[in-house]
């Protein structure tokens, strides 16, 4: 017989036996919480650095490779290796009218003169976007609105401040409409944006700092080209050029990202069908060498494209559960021997009328409730060394915090586990010869 | 109430076969109460963990309550124990980390009652057995004499149709067992029947008949004068 009212005395069962033997429930509550923290912390990482950052368009987000590279040393079997866009194609695409919006986007970091004098200088990072980007990445807005398509074309002189930006330069005050001089040009302030911070930093992951903490200001793509503004990051140039930002931009050297969006996903194909074309007609022109393919990734492939989660990352995961192992290996001989004190009870149980399905129950409850102290004591030895991890780099602090699934998890995984130890302890309880264990008393 | 026809139980291992039982036979009626006597390793015990459920026969016929227990699954016999059968041993078997409520409760839980009906069936019992006022001491808070009595009270809760005792009072000294003694007569004069072993004949010269078992067969059946009113005349 199994209700409700069984699981609910069962588990109150279990909650008493708790405290039976607490030196061996304590060891083995911590051994499950030691396996459970280790698998919890690097599982947090993992899921924070794999989650959709957009999932309502990561589909219809869609950023193109064309291969610009030299044809010295390339073999036709060879995908593009280079994951940047030159400024040639970033251009030819921004005026291609293909997908819903587009942006090219490149970093930037920069001197800010603040207005107020009382403030020092002071150098930000920063984009350089499309006025559609913040409407393509959902960007919130404190203050203000985007910059506009016309501003994009007449390259204006305007900025999109990050919110602690704004703070640090105008206090809580609007700051719209006041002005300030980046790398020494004045700017006017057309918008904040309110606390942004995708983790990862998705719409660009070329560089080291995936886990940032969010843009300090953004400004047209379009007028950090006619300002001759230097990319901040890395850049990639296959043979000589000339020195000169004009040059650069006639170069096939790759420093930028480029995205569409797309009004559904299945736009892809005619996306992919436009850039096959384009790089032909490139090709054509002698300009672009290889005849690789044009590929296409969404956000999450991106992500798998750029190793976002590295193999250390997976490596850490397994390891851990190598570790959740050997702890439930642990686990099931104390359980066996705490279980093996019990015959007796479990003798009376079978004679007054418990059948062998009943004690299995009954016990596989009982480490259930050992998994779910496990679970809870691992909660917290995971956000301690979470929190260890954490001080490593700013980073991964800045993700090494648990969310609510990654909270629910961590009880799956205990009790889960500690019903995975308890299944053999449990199975010899339920062999308990009744008629045997009574006489013995 | 109780029928075994030529009943054996073989203990068989690699070596040697052992007869616990053989050629058994025993009837016992509705409302009886029936010690069985015998010496060490006669089969008294085989017989009464045969009699519970708790342990199969090898072969012959074993009716309960009108019920053939033959070749029934774990699940059924464990729930005609649970409906037909009351437990009383020797060392008590109380359950040492729950109270007298919670110990009395465990045979009601498996049967399924509310918990109206378990807390009535509960209070009835330990009242019975004069324990109402400790229902919430542990087991190791009392003397044997009363742990008895509560296990006398778990064994009543479900209000079976057969008590099936073990040496009840072995571990007792002679002042307590006769209290425990008198709890199973005025059990068994409210219609309860009653089934125990025991080595003790002065107890066994109260009940109704006397089963004395000898190498795994039932020797002699001694017929006597009915001690308690309204006893059933035996076959």
């Amino acid at each position: 017989m199994f209700t409700y009212h069984m699981m609910g005395y069962y588990f109150r069962l279990g909650v008493r036996s708790l405290r039976r033997n607490p030196a061996l429930t304590a060891l083995m509550v911590l051994t499950l919480a030691i396996g459970v923290a280790a698998s919890v912390s690097t599982l947090t990482i993992l899921h924070a650095m794999s989650g959709d950052p957009i999932p309502a368009k990561s589909h219809r987000l869609v950023s193109p490779l064309i291969d610009n590279g030299p044809l010295l040393g390339w073999t036709a079997a060879e995908g593009p290796n280079d994951v940047q866009m030159s400024y040639i194609d970033a251009a030819n695409l921004l005026k291609s009218g293909q997908g819903e919006r587009r942006t090219a986007v490149y970093g930037l970091y920069l001197p800010v003169e603040p207005p107020r004098r009382d403030i020092p200088a002071f150098h930000a990072d920063g984009l350089a976007v499309t006025s559609d980007f913040f409407a393509m990445f959902d960007v919130p807005f404190l203050h203000g609105r985007a910059w506009t398509g016309r501003e994009d074309t007449r390259t204006a002189d305007v900025v999109v401040l990050g919110r602690a930006t704004a703070e640090r330069l105008f206090g809580n005050a609007d700051p719209v409409g006041q002005r300030l001089m980046l790398n020494g040009a004045p700017y006017t302030v057309v918008g904040v944006t309110d606390t942004w911070v995708p983790r990862p930093r998705y719409y660009r992951l070329v560089g080291n700092d995936r886990f940032g903490d969010g843009e300090e200001f953004f400004i047209p793509f379009a007028t950090a080209i006619r300002h001759e503004l230097d990319a901040a990051g890395s850049m990639n140039c296959s043979g000589d050029r000339d020195p000169g930002f004009a040059n650069l931009l006639k170069s096939e050297c790759t420093w930028m990202q480029f995205w569409f969006e797309l009004r559904s996903a299945g736009d892809r194909g005619d996306l992919r069908s436009w850039l096959d074309r384009y790089a032909a007609e490139q090709r054509k022109l002698g300009r672009l060498k290889r005849a690789t393919p044009v590929e296409t990734y969404d956000v999450m492939e991106w992500m798998e494209r750029l190793k976002v989660v590295g193999n250390d990352s997976k490596l850490s995961v397994w390891l851990s559960f190598g570790f959740l192992a050997l702890c439930l290996v642990n686990t099931i001989g104390l359980l066996l021997a705490k279980f093996s004190v019990r015959a007796a009870e479990i003798g009376v149980r079978r004679a007054l009328g418990a059948a062998r399905a009943d004690i299995f129950r009954q016990f596989l409850v009982e480490t259930g409730v050992i998994g779910l102290a496990g679970g809870a004591l691992g909660l917290l030895l995971a956000a301690g060394s979470l929190a260890l991890i954490g001080m490593q780099s700013q980073g991964i602090a800045a993700i090494a915090h648990m969310d609510w699934q990654m909270l629910a998890m961590t009880f799956v995984i205990s009790v889960a586990a500690a019903m995975l130890a308890g299944l053999l302890p449990t199975w010899r309880a339920c062999q308990v010869t009744p008629a045997i264990q009574l006489k013995s008393q | 109430m109780l029928r075994m026809t030529n009943l054996s139980k073989v203990y068989r291992t690699h070596m040697i076969e052992t007869h616990a039982l053989r050629g058994f036979a025993i009837d016992v009626r509705e409302g009886e109460f029936v010690t069985v006597t015998g010496p060490s390793g006669s089969g008294k015990t085989s017989f009464l963990n045969i009699a519970g459920l708790l342990e199969e026969f090898t072969s012959g016929e074993y009716v309960l309550d009108g019920v053939d227990v033959k070749g029934l699954d774990d699940n059924r016999r464990s729930r005609l124990r649970n409906e037909k059968l009351g437990f009383i041993f020797q060392g008590f078997n109380l359950i040492p980390d729950l109270n007298l409520f919670d110990n009395v409760d465990v045979p009601l839980r498996y049967r399924g009652f509310d918990a109206k009906e378990r807390k009535r069936r509960i209070e009835d019992a330990l009242a019975k057995v004069g324990l109402a006022s400790r229902m919430k001491h542990y087991p190791a808070e009392l003397s044997g004499g009363q742990q008895q009595r509560v296990a006398i009270a778990r064994a009543l809760a479900g209000s079976p149709r057969l008590l099936l005792a073990d040496e009840p009072t072995g571990n007792l000294d002679t002042q307590m067992a006769r209290g425990v003694m008198e709890l199973l007569e005025e059990i068994n004069a409210a219609g309860t029947t009653i089934l125990m072993v025991t080595h003790d004949q002065e107890l066994a010269v109260r009940t109704h008949r006397n089963v004395h078992i000898v190498d795994g067969q039932v020797s002699d059946l001694v017929r006597r004068a009915p001690t308690l009113a309204a006893a059933p005349v035996t076959a």
